[in-house]
């Protein structure tokens, strides 16, 4: 026993350091349940697919014969497919090796012998959680039909429609937000309940032993009642005595509010969630997002930055505090969330890797009190991230630099220096704008050395601008972090540095291309 | 453009900036309050600090200054009031040249027709530098301690005088960097048409007398240059 316990324990360690099967595992959970995995949405896609295609060959055999590849198809093909998701659900559903490991480490603490019994009753509970689970019994009757020799479980085939839930985000926020008035829909039933059970107990003992009602059993009073409670009123089962009559019109009359409230409650449900399933949209939406640009606060400076960065196709996301802002951002198209800046919670809430999906933080409000804060801020969840801060009084310059901004931008010093650069060489200065403009032809790029670039150009020598029409400015070397004016032709060039060209911009990516496309003979 | 004085309308941080930037490029360099109870905020800068109105008085401004040897900065913080003492300068002095400052492309298109020369629109002109730091952070350095640092690179306008050196050649076939070790960004000709170098296959336009060449290199070899084809040019 002791050396099977030792296997079993072994074997747990085994998978749980094993690389290979806990990345498998983690694809199988991601492509299974993490909504925000980007390759779920084509697994979920293609099971609806799979779903669809079996409810309507379910619906083209009715009158018709089906063909043999059909009935293969639905029958196996299909319930295989959902037999091995059934079995991935359970496998991902809970660990069995953690549950080993955690009860070796526990009786080792505690010095006691390794309980077997708990780990069986721990995972067997564990299982049949999921199991019992309404989205497992779904999954597990839609596999049903493949036993279609029985043809009372091809009715299972119905049962795929209910994995659409499961498939489809937009279902599951329906019930989510149906579930947060689960008690006014309680109270509700409790209502129509009552009032069906008393009408139909009301119109049986008057009608029943009266020859010309439709209604002589308990069966046709429910019947009757729920088809006047829900106002549809068939019209096939009426009350004929006068006391039948008044149970009806009570039974309306109650109808009438049962409806209303039912109405009121899925739109008040709906109208309360609507902000919360809008921003979760936007958390799920900025989690898949690579080289994200938080801007926070929406002032005039951030409007234009965000709507110039929009332009450049860079990925933004606002955040700010205040509601009219945060309705100014969404009006201009942009993913924005009234989360304050300042607060870590803010950031935690998104759900992202600061480190890798998060490009810079931009804090642009007017406000040098708000900027330091919301810096701070960051600089406690992150070290690294690179932060731009405006500065709006120059006496606060020393604080914004203690709080770990990166880069901070003086409006008023910066239109100093323009006034001096301008009246000192206006051609110049105009020119240099020019070039900085998006409007103009003529542009200043940054080329990448890539690794591609640098096999086969090794000197700038071997640069070949000038056939393309292209000055060459300089060259940021990433060795030195220096930038090399106008380099002589022996230089050399290595991977991450920088060429710094001025052309056409037609030219210029004509230029890029050769640049790539360039094999070494 | 040199001018001798600078008068700078607006007591503010904006109009401080610029009066310290621009204070070594002219003797006199005057601020102008609107309001006679600000705050005396720049009182150690040694500027010379005056009063004036919007009701469009200005002997005493021109009994002091020489106005066509002078230069003016609308920097008021009410944009309708720095539209007003716009039109109103303007409307007085026909050739003064006047830059002014504004908060959006609106007021900065209404500047421009009550008669400022120059409109720099602060909010558009900052966003701009934020957008080029994330979009092409190593150009805007670059370009940046070019214009605006003590770095050894300048920028730097040449008027060409001596056009014959050139040897009736267009722009785009001379090996700037290798022969003079500088790099031509810009050609703007007498007619004030101007085109940058390389921007077209096409050749619009040989070297001529009065051309002036805007040139980006190291201080020594940009007066060479300058010593060989012309002088720098300041108007």
């Amino acid at each position: 026993m002791n050396f099977f316990i030792r296997l079993l324990v072994d074997f747990a360690y085994f998978l749980n350091s094993s690389i290979w099967y806990q990345r498998k595992r983690r694809f199988f959970y991601n492509i299974l349940e993490n909504d925000e995995y980007k390759y779920k949405k084509y697994f979920d896609i293609f099971m609806m697919f799979l779903i669809l295609s079996s409810v309507s060959i379910l619906i083209y055999e009715v009158r018709r014969d089906a063909h043999d590849y059909f009935q293969i198809f639905n029958n196996y093909v299909i319930s295989f497919i959902f037999f091995v998701e059934y079995i991935l659900r359970l496998w991902i559903s809970s660990s069995i090796s953690k549950v080993i490991i955690h009860q070796n480490e526990y009786s080792d603490l505690l010095e006691r012998d390794f309980d077997l019994w708990y780990v069986i009753k721990r995972v067997t509970r564990d299982k049949l959680d999921y199991i019992l689970s309404v989205k497992a019994i779904i999954d597990l009757l839609a596999i049903m039909p493949f036993f279609h020799e029985l043809r009372l479980l091809r009715i299972f085939i119905l049962f795929r429609v209910f994995k659409l839930f499961r498939y489809a985000k937009s279902f599951q926020t329906f019930s989510s937000v149906l579930a947060t008035k689960k008690f006014e829909f309680f109270t509700l039933s409790m209502f129509a309940a009552i009032v069906i059970f008393v009408s139909s107990v009301l119109v049986y003992v008057m009608e029943a032993n009266n020859p010309d009602s439709p209604i002589n059993t308990l069966y046709e009073a429910i019947y009757w009642s729920i088809v006047t409670i829900s106002t549809v009123g068939y019209g096939d089962v009426v009350a004929v005595s006068k006391e039948g009559q008044f149970v009806a019109v009570v039974v309306i009359l109650s109808g009438i509010s049962v409806l209303a409230f039912t109405t009121s409650l899925f739109v008040s449900a709906f109208t309360e969630k609507l902000e919360d399933i809008k921003e979760s949209k936007v958390i799920q939406d900025i989690a898949k997002l690579q080289r994200i640009y938080i801007v926070c606060g929406y002032e005039e400076i951030a409007k234009e930055v965000s709507k110039k960065l929009i332009r450049a196709k860079f990925n933004i996301l606002v955040l700010d505090d205040s509601i009219d802002r945060i309705n100014e951002a969404k009006k201009d198209g942009l993913m924005a969330l009234q989360y304050n800046p300042g607060s870590v919670d803010s950031y935690k809430k998104l759900h992202i890797d600061m480190s890798k999906q998060v490009k810079a933080i931009l804090c642009l409000r007017e406000d040098d009190v708000e900027n330091v804060y919301a810096a701070l801020t960051i600089r406690s969840i992150n070290k690294d991230i690179y932060i731009l801060s405006l500065l709006m009084n120059r006496v606060n310059k020393n604080k914004l630099l203690h709080s770990g901004v990166n880069e901070i931008l003086y409006d008023k010093e910066f239109v100093g220096l323009i006034a001096k650069e301008y009246i000192g060489q206006p051609v110049a200065f105009e020119a240099i704008h020019t070039l900085r403009s998006e409007y103009s032809t003529v542009k200043m790029e940054e080329i990448l050395i890539t690794e591609r670039i640098a096999n086969t150009i090794t000197y700038v020598e071997d640069l070949g601008n000038i056939n393309f029409r292209i000055v060459l400015l300089g060259i940021h070397k990433k060795s030195s972090e220096r930038f090399y004016f106008n380099p002589i032709n022996d230089t050399l060039l290595e991977v991450g540095d920088y060429l710094l060209v001025i052309g056409n911009y037609m030219f210029i990516k004509e230029y890029i291309k050769h640049l790539s496309k360039k094999t070494r003979v | 453009m040199k001018k001798t004085n600078a008068l700078i309308f607006g007591y503010n941080e904006y109009g401080f900036e610029i009066a310290k930037n621009i204070s070594n490029e002219y003797n006199n360099v005057i601020m102008f309050k609107l309001d006679e109870n600000d705050d005396i905020l720049y009182k150690n800068l040694n500027l010379t600090i005056e009063s004036f109105d919007l009701s469009d008085d200005w002997s005493t401004l021109t009994q002091k200054y020489d106005l066509k040897d002078s230069i003016v900065f609308c920097s008021l913080e009410d944009v309708a009031k720095n539209i007003f003492l716009t039109i109103s300068l303007r409307s007085a002095f026909k050739d003064l040249f006047i830059i002014a400052l504004t908060n959006n492309n609106e007021s900065a298109n209404k500047l421009s027709m009550a008669g400022a020369s120059k409109v720099i629109p602060i909010i558009e002109t900052t966003a701009n530098l934020i957008t080029d730091m994330l979009k092409k952070p190593i150009i805007t350095q670059v370009l940046h301690d070019i214009l605006y640092e003590d770095s050894d690179l300048k920028i730097e306008q040449i008027k060409i005088l001596n056009s014959e050196y050139f040897n009736e050649k267009y722009p785009a076939d001379i090996e700037w960097s290798r022969d003079h070790g500088v790099l031509v960004i810009s050609v703007t000709h007498e007619d004030g048409s101007s085109e940058f170098i390389y921007s077209s296959k096409t050749k619009h336009h040989l070297i001529k007398n009065g051309d002036i060449f805007t040139i980006v290199g190291y201080e020594t070899d940009i007066k060479e240059f300058e010593k060989l084809v012309g002088v720098k040019d300041e108007d």
